[in-house]
């Protein structure tokens, strides 16, 4: 057998067919892959603010025997500063919530794609 | 196929509507998965086929395919412009080829024996000609290093420089591999090309 017969059959033989669904394990894996919630660093930065709160909370009680008292009339003092023990900002809430779920059951159309890549 | 695909330019009418390589890519590092999609329609095929010829085992080519292509992907933003997609790809496929020839001889102790088995290769999946049966047969049976390079030769033509970059090899090298094994294929398929000249 010659060099150029050689040739011509290794390039006339064909190319193996991948199997059924490779193509979508490859999509589903790369493109169609949901976006991750957190990226590491924003973990790594979460973490770090759950141990650093977790440490100053230990830090404060541990400190002072009074803190959980003053802890709890300061956050008493804030909720009452927000208007929480007041009706009317329920009210407004309510109201505000109420508007938001009625005017997501309007019918808008959505608005179409522009463009629609044709390869 | 292969060298017909990859290695010759398509014609003037098909490259008129067909986006490049580079275009494509482009519009995938935009934010385009459909045209990555097409870079894997475009390649998915010979990737495919240079890790089964490495690996030998379908299963175990279907998830080094796999993982080229998510390594590729996520690694598309280092791919410089003007090279050669089908090189690129390549050489992810064979390197991870590598690493799962080396993790799978770690565990069990070595690899599957350079000798074609007949009764689990391509050959019971498709119905060839004979002749065709044959080679790959022939191929299947090549020492790793040889049988990559003329996979390679298959899949890029005669561009040993694309070779020698995928393989990570000197040119010399490349060229003696493809020659050795050449040598080999002929003496394996001596008998068939004797009867058909006779």
């Amino acid at each position: 057998m010659t060099d150029d017969e050689l040739d011509r059959a290794l390039f006339a033989l064909p190319l193996e067919e991948p199997p059924a669904g490779l193509h979508a394990q490859i999509m589903a894996a790369t493109v169609l892959r949901p976006a991750p919630l957190f990226r590491t660093w924003e973990l790594w930065l979460l973490a770090g603010a759950v141990a650093l709160v977790g440490w100053l909370t230990v830090w404060i009680f541990s400190s002072s025997p009074e803190a959980g008292t003053r802890l709890t009339d300061s956050m008493v003092a804030g909720m009452r500063a927000l208007g929480l023990f007041s009706r009317a900002t329920y009210v407004w809430l309510g109201i505000g919530l109420s508007s938001v779920w009625w005017i997501s059951r309007l019918p808008f159309m959505a608005s179409p794609r522009s463009t629609v890549y044709n390869r | 196929m292969g060298v017909a695909l990859l290695a010759e330019p398509p014609p003037a009418n098909v490259a008129a509507v067909a986006p490049s390589d580079d275009d494509l890519i482009a519009l995938a590092l935009a934010g385009r998965g459909d045209a990555f999609g097409t870079l894997v329609e475009r390649y998915e095929r010979a990737v495919y086929h240079l890790a089964f010829r490495t690996m030998r085992e379908a299963e175990e080519a279907k998830d080094a395919a796999q993982e080229a292509w998510i390594k590729a992907y996520r690694a598309l933003a280092s791919f410089r412009p003007g090279a050669k997609f089908a090189t690129w790809i390549f050489t992810i496929c064979y390197r991870v080829c590598c690493d799962r020839l080396a993790t799978r001889k770690r565990f069990t102790g070595d690899e599957p024996p350079d000798v074609a088995d007949p009764s689990d290769g391509p050959e019971r999946t498709y119905e060839a000609a004979e002749e065709s049966a044959r080679l790959r047969a022939a191929i299947a049976a090549l020492p790793e290093k040889y049988r990559v390079a003329i996979t390679l030769f298959h899949l890029q033509g005669q561009q040993y420089e694309e070779i020698a970059a995928v393989l990570d090899l000197p040119l010399g090298t490349v060229k003696t591999h493809l020659f050795r094994a050449k040598d080999l294929l002929r003496a394996a398929l001596g008998p068939t090309a004797q009867r058909r000249t006779k």
